[in-house]
């Protein structure tokens, strides 16, 4: 009786422990690729000046989980230039964890929701509806 | 003092039940079928999502 006690005390601890790991790494990036790791340090590297264009709303976050070049266009390289390591990471989530192209676009709308909330009061993001709002 | 220790014991062994059965069922709130033979787990993903902007906007050692 001592003993089924201690092996159900114990598998509830370990268990515990485990589900928590195994929910955080679920769809993680299984494989850091040259390819992948090149594209988060592409990323990096882009990150403030990024985020001083989204201040100045020359980008904005769409819905697709990309940036968009606003008003007149001046950011449209560096726009593509994210948008092309974007593709990589979500196409590296999805390949690693066998979700296919359809799972793709649910990547894809996944990140635009994380962007969405990461978006700063007076920077412009898309709505799921196409119409384009400033965050207040 | 030992019928303390059933309860508890018993307490233990229905959580372990219950909680294999959350962890194979998922989100009960946002499971996304994607087609036939793949659930996605909205929630799953965007604690990656999370963890991966997180990533970029700190710069960290890849």
């Amino acid at each position: 009786m001592k003993t089924l006690r201690f092996a159900i005390i114990f598998s509830t601890l370990i268990g515990m422990s485990f589900s928590s790991a195994l929910q955080a790494g679920q769809y993680d990036l299984k494989e850091m690729t040259p390819e992948v790791t090149q594209a988060l340090k592409n990323r990096q590297a882009r990150y403030g000046e990024l985020q001083d264009l989204k201040t100045q709303n020359s980008v904005g976050e769409n819905s697709d989980g990309y940036v968009t070049a606003l008003g007149d266009g001046s950011a449209s390289g560096i726009a593509a230039a994210e948008n092309r390591d974007r593709e990589v990471i979500y196409r590296a989530i999805a390949d690693q964890n066998q979700l296919g192209p359809t799972g793709l676009k649910v990547i894809e709308t996944v990140f635009a929701e994380v962007q969405r909330e990461k978006t700063r009061a007076g920077e412009s993001f898309q709505l799921s509806s196409g119409e384009w709002t400033k965050k207040s | 003092m030992k019928m303390g220790w059933k309860l508890v014991t018993a307490g233990l062994l229905l959580l372990n039940l219950t909680a294999c059965t959350a962890k194979v069922v998922g989100d009960p709130n946002r499971p996304i079928t994607i087609n036939a033979n793949v659930v996605v787990d909205i929630r799953g993903l965007k604690q990656t999502a999370t963890g991966i902007e997180a990533l970029v906007a700190q710069g960290g050692q890849l």
